[in-house]
């Protein structure tokens, strides 16, 4: 409210400058050629204090006066300023003027600000640090415990500690936590897709031979998996086969249902690889229903690690996959599902500043869809009032 | 919150402007006392909102609030606070906000300070410096947002390049940035007369101040500059001809010819047609140089094609101002009459030979800097147009023009009488001469180019002086009352000698710290011992220190001179962890006799490191420090100019109450 009101303090003293001319001193126009006269009048004045101040000769400073004067003759000779228009016309204007600049700037404004957003002083942020230390204090004890297991540690909690590593950008390290489980029985597709995609992470976004292998793997044990499509896909389109992978990718869109929370993921990279074969376009719309009731972040695999975990390393888990979300919306910011999954989620944690923030985010997304799309309400209610 | 009340700022600073493009130009075109004023309340109101966006700006990087992009990118929590500040205009959008902001000042400073200037000049002028407001403004809303925010924040910031962590460094954007800016206003003021079309001595006068203020910050921006890459690249070199040097340097030149020039107009109603083409061509540089640094064209001129959104806006500015403003002159020129006559030999004379070997000057620098751009972007190869280039092309034309500023202010206006001269200047020119074959008795080595200098740059000095004398008629009338003349005498006659000396005791730095250089690098163990210019320098090793968010090797040198110990010196090479890039901080005594300067190279491998063998640079410049001490003379100079009375006998209504004016430096 507070940054409305001063937006509001702001618009009315620009409206008030442009109408300020209309309460100036009402004096007659300053004309050039007094002004004129007046500056050579100064001169022939300066001459005679120079002289008398013995700067310059008597001869001098006749010869000076002299040029002065014909200068001063030269102006009179010139035809008079034309007729001025009263100080009373053109009010209108100035009016028209004040209502419409902030009116103007404040459309630019709208299609530039984020009004939702607030400062983030570095001095606010010391839980965020000291959460920050927290996770990687809790990430290091769990990889010392799942060394130091007999058994080689549960898969679960590798895989917890891989995501973890993920979401902090250590993705060498989420691939070397992975690999301790690869081989054993109990590997499942997903925890394939996400040893990929580690990989392919650490080699900043290039599909290595290793990467290759996994992916195969991966779509061998469960054919379904979207995230090994998705990243035989990329493989494709790097080796220089985009064909294969825009088939690939379409092929999985056809057969999905539309509320998959991949899909997005899918027509962007489709869209991104068909433009360079000059295919046509893939709307969203023609395969995400539009109930678009936000669906849940984690995966089964993910619920099954996070029931065997105690409280505070369950907190630590949600809030870790809570920020992988945000990470990837930040690269990916085209998301409107995923902001307003990202907006629920804060919402349960209790942080309602960011919830306010990704729905803020999800409204600018949401203003090409249909005024009656129940996306649209949803946001317009969270962002209104939560407290109704 | 404060970013956003920044960016709302901005769009409201955008609308007016573009209101006052408008406007008052339409009023003065109509005579509408009405429009036109409304000049005045529109440039303060710009003023403020650019203001307050500016603040918002600063706020968040004093606060590292890493909501906002440009804070991430060019901050870091632990960072110096006034680090934090600077990063203000350390980068792109910041240094763009910062310029805006200047353009912005200039213009409420005519609209508050210029009530001596007729309706529909000032109109049209602040009309004309809307317009340059409303594209830069653009410019920086559309492409280069200083606002953009950022969700989720990042928890701590990129920093700043740690090259550009330095006092000097963090003032001299914004003082390159005043000078370079300030043209505008004179720029706005040409255009603006064009329109009207009369330029007479009135015009001239009341510009004139704002051509001194802009030419000053120039002046002392340029010297910070080069003061700062003297001591802190670790090269020992003041001025490299780099293009951003250039870039700064061109208007400076062509700033110079512009200010004497107009003085010309004043004086003697004469030189109309240069002083306009002057004023548009400074600033169009000025303009030149902002699209060369902020486009990406120095990078490459390839990185330029690729994303060349930001250049080709500049570029289209850079073409609409330039292209409009000289086509106005070309149409509007020939209509203005001519000035007084004057004589081949006469002070108007000798200004025309300033403007054109300052011009000359310029066009040679221009072509040196551009030259490599066009080579890269038509022919594809890279070339690097250096040093050389410019001390055979530059000096040679700077030379003469030296010669006659000794001359030039004994002349006098319309026609002077050379014989009188030559008389009263034959001792200083002996006694130049005199100086040059000192010098060469005394050194040894050195090219003859040099003594050549040397006795320029004596003559200027003793003749500016021998002016100043003669002026005050000192030795021919007693004392007291050449003092009394001396007060008497207007204070821009006064600024005038200071900073024609100060060219000539720069121009001694120049040449004694290019010309007599000593340099060693040597790749020494702790023991060693280096003999340079008549000092003992003994390294005694290098020790680790750590700083507020670097850690340094520091090394030790013992410098003595025939075993009297003279000074200990320090050089620094830092390392910045966040940034993962390291500085040299060199160490310098300094004298006015010269600087022992030390820096102190990487080692050369780790084993060396370890056994504590260093390379070590040392130099010895002689003079070096007069390069800053004339540069401080130019500017004290254009400030006593500045500060004259006569400048405001213009303005009718002040005169009455001259007890509300500012009479500094009395």
């Amino acid at each position: 409210m507070m940054l409305w009101g001063i937006f509001s303090a702001l618009a009315v003293a620009a409206a008030l400058f442009m109408v300020l001319p209309l309460f100036g001193a009402k004096t007659e126009m300053a004309n050039r050629q007094a002004g004129s006269v007046s500056i050579l009048a100064d001169q022939l004045r300066e001459v005679d204090a120079d002289h008398e101040r013995g700067l310059i000769s008597a001869a001098e400073a006749q010869a000076a006066r002299v040029e002065i004067k014909r200068r001063l003759l030269a102006l009179s000779r010139l035809p008079e300023t034309k007729r001025m228009d009263g100080i009373k016309s053109g009010q209108a204007l100035l009016v028209v003027v004040a209502l419409a600049v902030p009116a103007t700037a404040g459309a630019l404004y709208a299609s530039l600000g984020s009004p939702q957003m607030p400062s983030m002083t570095f001095a606010d942020r010391e839980d965020e640090r000291t959460q920050r230390v927290e996770i990687a204090d809790l990430t290091e004890r769990l990889l010392e415990r799942l060394k130091n297991d007999p058994n080689g540690g549960p898969t679960e909690g590798w895989m917890l500690l891989a995501q973890t590593y993920m979401r902090m950008e250590r993705y060498s390290d989420a691939a070397a936590a992975i690999a301790n489980v690869t081989e054993r029985k109990d590997v499942t597709s997903a925890i394939l897709s996400q040893y990929a995609e580690a990989l392919i992470a650490a080699e900043e976004g290039i599909v290595t031979p290793d990467a290759r292998t996994v992916i195969a793997r991966a779509r061998q044990m469960d054919p379904a998996n979207p995230a090994a499509s998705y990243y035989e896909a990329i493989a494709l389109d790097q080796a220089g086969d985009s064909k294969e992978a825009h088939d690939l990718l379409l092929a999985r869109l056809d057969a999905a249902t539309g509320s998959e929370s991949w899909v997005e993921l899918f027509v962007a990279q489709a869209n991104r690889i068909g433009d360079t074969l000059g295919r046509d376009v893939v709307r969203l719309t023609s395969i995400a229903p539009m109930d678009a009731a936000p669906s849940s972040g984690p995966t089964e695999d993910d619920m099954a690690a996070a029931a065997e975990m105690s409280q505070s390393e369950r907190d630590t888990f949600i809030r870790s996959m809570v920020d992988r979300l945000a990470n990837r919306l930040e690269s990916a910011p085209d998301d409107l599902d995923g902001w307003l999954r990202l907006a629920d989620a804060y919402q349960v944690l209790g942080d309602t500043q960011k919830a306010q923030v990704a729905y803020g985010k999800a409204e600018r997304l949401a203003q090409t869809l249909p005024n009656d799309d129940p996306r649209r309400q949803t946001i317009r209610e969270a962002l209104t009032g939560p407290e109704q | 919150m404060i970013p956003e009340i920044g960016q709302f700022a901005l769009a409201l600073a955008l609308m007016i402007a573009l209101v006052q493009s408008i406007l008052p130009v339409l009023g003065a075109a109509r005579g509408n006392l009405l429009w036109m004023r409304s000049a005045r309340a529109s440039s303060i109101a710009q003023l403020v909102f650019i203001g307050i966006a500016f603040l918002a700006l600063t706020r968040s990087f004093i606060v590292s609030d890493f909501t906002v992009a440009n804070v991430v990118e060019n901050s870091h929590s632990l960072k110096p606070m006034l680090y934090k500040v600077a990063g203000t205009w350390g980068s792109h959008e910041g240094s763009l906000l910062l310029w805006v902001l200047i353009l912005a000042a200039f213009g409420a400073g005519v609209a508050l300070l210029g009530s001596n200037i007729p309706d529909a000049l000032k109109a049209r002028t602040l009309s004309v410096q809307a317009w340059i407001s409303t594209g830069f403004l653009s410019f920086l809303i559309l492409t280069s947002n200083p606002f953009e925010r950022i969700f989720p924040p990042p928890l701590d910031g990129n920093d700043l390049n740690p090259l550009l962590q330095d006092v000097g460094l963090a003032m001299h954007p914004p003082l390159l940035y005043f000078g370079y800016v300030g043209f505008s206003i004179v720029f706005s003021f040409a255009v603006a007369a064009l329109i009207e079309g009369r330029v007479d001595a009135a015009w001239a006068r009341r510009v004139r101040p704002w051509t001194l203020a802009a030419w000053m910050s120039l002046t002392a921006g340029i010297a910070l500059g080069s003061w700062w890459a003297y001591y802190e690249l670790g090269w020992g070199g003041w001025w490299f001809w780099d293009p951003v040097e250039n870039v700064s340097f061109m208007p400076w030149l062509l700033g110079t010819a512009l200010l004497h020039s107009a003085i010309v107009t004043e004086k003697r109603d004469a030189f109309k047609s240069w002083t306009i083409l002057l004023a548009i061509l400074t600033f169009s540089l000025s303009l030149l140089g902002t699209f060369i640094v902020r486009s990406g064209l120095l990078t490459s001129v390839h990185a330029f094609a690729v994303d060349p959104e930001r250049g080709l806006y500049i570029l289209g500015l850079l073409g609409v101002s330039i292209g409009g403003s000289l086509g106005l002159y070309a149409w509007r020129a020939p209509a203005m009459e001519g000035g007084g006559l004057f004589a081949p030999i006469s002070r108007e004379a000798g200004l025309l030979v300033n403007n054109l070997l300052l011009g000359a000057a310029t066009g040679t620098v221009l072509f040196g800097t551009l030259y490599p751009l066009f080579m890269e972007a038509v022919v594809g190869t890279k070339i690097s147009v250096g040093p050389p280039f410019f001390n055979a092309a530059f000096i040679p034309m700077m030379l003469p023009l030296v010669v006659v500023m000794g001359f030039g202010p004994f002349l006098s206006w319309k026609r002077a009488d050379l014989k009188g001269i030559f008389q009263r200047l034959r001792f200083v020119a002996v006694l130049a001469g005199l100086s040059g074959l000192a010098v060469w008795y005394l050194t040894e080595g050195g090219p003859v180019l040099a003594y050549l200098s040397v006795a320029i740059a004596v003559w200027l000095l003793l003749a500016t002086l021998r002016e100043w004398t003669t002026r005050i008629r000192l030795f021919e009338v007693p004392f007291a009352d050449a003092m009394r003349r001396a007060r008497n005498m207007p204070r821009s006659s006064h600024g005038m000698t200071l900073a024609h000396a100060g060219l000539a005791v720069a121009m001694l730095g120049f040449i004694g710290s290019s010309a007599w250089k000593s340099e060693e690098i040597v790749f020494v163990q702790p023991g060693a011992e280096i003999a340079i210019a008549g000092f003992d320098v003994r390294f005694d090793g290098v020790e680790r220190v750590q700083g507020p968010n670097y850690v340094a090797d520091r090394g030790t040198l013992t410098v003595t001179r025939d075993g009297d110990p003279v000074t200990i010196l320090y050089p620094e090479r830092r390392f910045y962890l966040v940034a993962q890039s390291s500085t040299t901080e060199s160490a310098i005594r300094s004298t006015l006799a010269g600087d022992l300067y030390a820096s102190l190279a990487e080692p050369a491998s780790e084993d060396t490191a370890a056994s504590g063998a260093w390379t070590l640079r040392i130099l010895y410049e002689p003079l070096v420090n007069f390069i800053w001490i004339g540069a401080a003379m130019l500017v004290l100079g254009g400030g006593l100019s500045l500060s004259d009375r006569r400048l405001r006998v213009g303005a009718p209504r002040r005169a009455i109450t001259p007890a509300a004016q500012a009479t500094p430096a009395e």
